[in-house]
């Protein structure tokens, strides 16, 4: 086994054939095997399989994009469940973009903000106020609802909109040290909800508790996106930004400063970085990621409620970036996958196992107990055991090493380095 | 408009304290170990909440063995809560051992992530254990007292409508203060009180001078976590119904009224949850009045928030506590 | 170097700083001279790290004034002195721990990179170019200070005295008018103090920067100092040249006590 392992690191040809033969079974068999979600999950197992071949960076990003845009749509299209696979895959996508929004505020700034659902709300609602008839009730005019094509502008004003409430809720709150900063997000996000659920009066801004209905799917030149096979196009075209975007950050000045803030504030101070600017940056993009996203919420929903924005959700994004490791993106991505097909595919099936075995009679499992209303304590038992066992996550996060030749400059040296005698 | 609220104000009084009597309480647990180990113990609200739980089991088990006719209603009420100190102060020793202290060297980040993750699985499996007995996680719990006194104010004032004081409520400010007083005494007084205050001082020292932190860090959560159950009783006989999920937002309150107060501080947080609980009570009887309609009761945990905020923007050291800067 | 150079990089006047009843710094004047080596030395607890610390910004001064090349930087916040010349480094090492070596000197860099969010995003040439040059600078900062071949190491995994010379490497990435360095020397063995002599002479002849240090190690203070400042309970008791320093008998006494005094005994 180990001679097969190096083996393999040493020869790309190999890697690359065992990833294609492994991206053709799978697809292969979902394509051609109804409702098999182990299948499902195998494939999306090739993108993992593919960050750890030895590939450059350039290639593996091919290979990805190819899978993300072309193979995996196809493959899924065989059967009657293409619909629940591509709702899968677009939830993932959906995840992955919030929790990489949230890592710059954890993982890279080192700020743990508990009530990051808020901004996703903020997003969604920014949406939907406008794209149903409820800003009419504001705006004289009857202006509303905006057409679906407005969709592709809300992104960025939803984006734009949340960071501007990470500002808000950042500025109070950040002069204080960081230990309050949990418990106050924590409090925010909440909030958000109560203001939300109940800002039908004095004007009727949400619609309280009955929620938005009817949201404008988006429109694109006349072509509606309804199912999730069309939203799923929309999220991986805004996740590979998103995902550009972090990795830009992380190695700029940027995301150096978070670091610095994050391992040392008084060192970071000391250096130039002003603290309060950099934490509201990190707040202020890691919002607006969140912000956007939730604008594709809203359109591909139809209908959003306070109800979908609560605590546990902002739990679920917490786990996704703990489980990942705190400040790498690989690890974040993983998490992020894993948590919402654990959510979406694990826990449902397996619920649905057991309440059969319940009906044959073979075995009796009480409904108090139901895999899925066990999210917070198989949420909370992951925290515990990663804060403890695995601090670092699934993937750790790695510093990227320079090659020699880029920072070794033609020119002489400042002088000499003394070389003292022993 | 102001004479309506004058109406109603002494009522107001009345439930505010009690509310801010029980916030005071749990508001110490968060302080004590706060000052100890400088962690907020987010899962100090589902200890609360734990308490609660725990008070209307043992009031069936002595439903059931009809212990409860026999036995005088306060000698039910204080044996159960003494059972409940018990339970959830063993509760908050077993969480300190399992999730806090491999992690005391750990960054505070992965602390407070721990902790969080203790609140959680508290939550589901109380959920777990109360869905399973009784089909069903919110549970109304059996009333200990249920007289109620009038106070005829209408008849010294016109200013004033009649408010009433459940018994209850008495019996919440006996058991506060004799939990506030006893603490009190204890930190300032005894032996070990005087090493909890050394090694909140300072750990190395206090280790040096041969205090055994652990213990004295084991002995922290467990008075604290006991006072935090012992208000879950209190708070499960005034207000009759519980869920697994009351300990979230009264955490945050609880928390709300220890910064208010200054951290660490055990005499702010008494005084902060009493501010905090009148505040609130005024909050949620007067705000649709003083807004004219537009904004009610509904608000009245933004309210306690945004005082939060308040005193984390303009006085972040809490109204008795001292600023604390690192040394650099 | 002249020693009768009339400029002065860095001015202090009457300085106070009190932490509830104590008072740690008390009324300090002193003038420290451009493009030279000035020491602030006394007992522990004499008020050194303090009077650092406003200098700095991270302590804002009771009373009194300082002065950096004629303006003064109190109440200025600790980012944007530094921004003004001063960079500095700390008793207790502050590394950002798992960043590598080089991060760490680039970090130091900030206040002369212009990056902002809409040019890294886009990646343009400009921003590229500034950040090869960083690191270009960066690896050249490592070589100066000798820790050019670990530039890709977690900087919490150099040895003690690496990591005290990292410090300074980052504090010299500021491009600083006044370096100040805390007890640079502490928890060194020989060798490394006397390789850490050599290069703080370098960084002030070749750099031309001016350096105030804090130092317990009077050999080294001794033989780099152009200029001492002794402190003592929060109050100057004296200041000069080494040779002044040495044989003042307020000096020696704050140091070993009244009786030592009469005794003839060399710091």
């Amino acid at each position: 086994m180990g001679k097969i392992q190096t083996m393999l690191q040493a020869n790309k040809l190999a890697q690359g054939l065992l990833l294609a033969a492994f991206i053709l079974v799978t697809a292969g068999a979902v394509y051609l095997i109804d409702r098999s979600v182990t299948a499902f999950l195998l494939m999306l197992a090739s993108l993992l399989l593919l960050y750890y071949t030895s590939f450059s960076n350039g290639m593996k990003w091919s290979i990805a994009v190819f899978l993300l845009v072309i193979v995996i749509p196809f493959a899924t299209s065989g059967g009657t469940s293409r619909e629940s696979y591509m709702e899968v895959a677009t939830q993932c996508g959906i995840y992955v973009a919030m929790a990489l929004g949230l890592n710059i505020v954890v993982g890279f700034a080192g700020l743990l903000d508990m009530g990051f659902i808020a901004f996703f709300a903020v997003g969604a609602y920014t949406y939907g106020i406008f794209a149903t008839g409820q800003a009419n009730n504001f705006i004289s005019g009857e202006l509303f609802p905006l057409s679906g094509g407005s969709f592709w502008i809300f992104i960025l004003i939803g984006g734009f909109i949340a960071g501007i409430f990470g500002i808000l809720l950042g500025l109070p709150v950040l002069r204080v040290k960081g230990d309050y900063l949990a418990i106050v997000t924590l409090g925010f996000g909440e909030i958000i909800r109560i203001i939300f659920n109940n800002l039908e009066k004095p004007v009727n801004i949400t619609n309280g508790a009955m929620g938005l209905s009817s949201i404008q799917p988006p429109d694109l030149f006349g072509f509606q996106f309804t199912f999730p096979h069309q939203f799923y196009f929309i999220v991986i075209g805004i996740l590979l930004i998103v995902i550009f975007a972090v990795r830009r950050l992380e190695h700029s000045r940027l995301g150096r400063s978070w670091k610095a803030v994050r391992e040392n504030e008084i060192a970071a101070q000391s250096m130039g970085i002003p603290l309060i600017r950099t934490k509201l940056m990190a707040f202020a993009i890691g919002a607006s990621f969140s912000g956007m996203m939730g604008v594709v919420f809203a359109a591909k929903q139809t209908f959003i409620d306070p109800t979908s924005f609560t605590l546990i959700e902002s739990i679920t994004i917490l786990v996704m970036v703990v489980l990942g490791g705190m400040g790498s993106v690989p690890g974040v991505i993983l998490g992020a996958s894993l948590v919402t097909i654990l959510n979406l595919q694990v826990l449902t099936e397996f619920t649905s196992w057991l309440n059969q075995l319940s009906q044959q009679g073979i075995f009796e499992v009480p409904n108090a107990l139901s895999p899925s209303k066990m999210q917070r304590f198989i949420f909370g038992m992951i925290l515990i055991l990663v804060a403890v066992f695995r601090p670092h996550g699934l993937i750790a996060a790695r510093n990227r090493k320079l090659p020699p030749e880029a920072v070794k400059d033609p020119s002489p040296p400042l002088s000499k380095p003394e070389v003292q005698p022993d | 408009m102001f004479s309506s609220i004058l109406q109603t104000l002494p009522q107001v009084l009345i439930d505010g304290l009690a509310l801010g009597a029980i916030y005071a309480v749990v508001a110490l647990g968060y302080t004590m170990v706060y000052g100890i180990l400088e962690l907020i113990n987010f899962a100090h609200g589902e200890i609360f909440m734990t308490g609660a739980f725990v008070e209307t089991a043992v009031l069936f088990i002595f439903q059931g063995a009809g212990w409860l006719t026999d036995m005088p209603a306060w000698l039910s009420y204080v044996l159960i809560i003494l059972i409940a100190m018990l339970v959830t102060g063993a509760l908050g020793v077993g969480i300190e051992r399992v999730a806090y202290r491999p992690l005391r060297k750990a960054p505070k980040l992965i602390l407070l992530i721990s902790a969080f993750g203790v609140s959680f699985v508290l939550q589901d499996v109380i959920r777990f254990i109360a869905e399973l007995k009784t089909g069903n996680y919110i549970i109304s719990t059996p009333q200990l007292f249920d007289q109620r006194y009038q106070l005829p104010l209408s008849s010294i004032s016109s200013w004033f409508t009649d408010a009433s004081v459940k018994a209850n409520t008495l019996f919440i400010f006996a058991i506060a203060i004799v939990l506030m007083i006893g603490l009190d005494i204890f930190v300032n007084r005894t032996k070990w009180g005087g090493a909890m205050r050394a090694v909140a001082q300072d750990r190395e020292t206090a280790s040096l001078m041969s205090i055994n932190v652990n213990k004295v860090i084991v002995l922290t959560f467990f008075i604290g976590s006991a006072l935090g159950g012992s208000t879950g009783v209190l708070f499960a006989q005034q207000y009759g119904t519980i869920d697994p999920y009351i300990g979230f937002i009264l955490g945050l309150k609880a928390f709300t009224a220890a910064v208010l107060g200054g951290i660490g501080n055990i005499r702010g947080a008494m005084f902060g949850g009493i501010v905090l609980g009148v505040l609130e009570m005024f909050a949620s009887s007067n705000l649709g009045i003083l807004t004219g309609g537009n904004f009610g009761a509904e608000y009245k945990d933004v309210f306690a928030f945004m005082i939060l905020i308040i005193v984390l923007i303009f006085k972040p050291e809490g109204i008795f506590g001292k600023a604390i800067k690192e040394k650099v | 170097m002249s020693d009768h150079q009339e400029h002065n990089v860095l001015k202090v006047t009457n300085l106070m700083k009190r932490f509830g009843g104590l008072t740690a710094v008390n009324g300090v004047n002193f003038d420290f001279p451009k493009g030279q080596i000035s020491a602030v030395i006394g007992p522990n607890g004499a008020g050194k790290t303090t009077f650092f610390n406003m200098i700095t910004g991270i302590y804002v001064p009771d009373k009194g004034n300082i002065e950096l090349d004629g303006e003064s930087i109190v109440n200025i916040k600790p980012d944007r002195i530094t921004s003004r010349g001063i960079a500095r480094t700390f008793q207790n090492i502050r590394l950002f721990g798992s960043m590598t070596v080089l991060e760490n000197v680039q970090v130091g860099m900030h206040i002369h990179l212009k990056t902002g969010i809409v040019g890294t995003l886009l990646n343009l040439p400009r921003v590229r170019h500034e950040e090869h040059d960083a690191q270009r600078e960066a690896y050249r900062l490592l070589e100066y200070v000798g820790l050019a071949e670990w530039y890709n190491e977690e900087a919490s995994s150099l040895s003690y005295g690496a990591q005290r010379r990292l410090e300074i490497a980052r504090a010299l990435a500021a491009k600083p008018k006044v370096l100040l360095l805390d007890e640079p020397a502490a928890g060194m063995n020989p060798r490394e103090t006397s390789e850490l002599t050599g290069l703080i002479r370098r960084i002030q002849q070749e750099l031309n920067i001016s350096i105030i240090l804090i130092e317990h190690d009077m050999k080294l203070v001794m033989e780099l100092s152009h200029h001492i400042l002794v402190l003592d309970h929060g109050e100057k008791i004296a200041e000069g040249g080494p040779e002044d320093i040495r044989s003042n008998p307020k000096v020696i006494e704050a140091y070993l006590g009244k009786s030592a005094v009469e005794e003839e005994i060399q710091i």
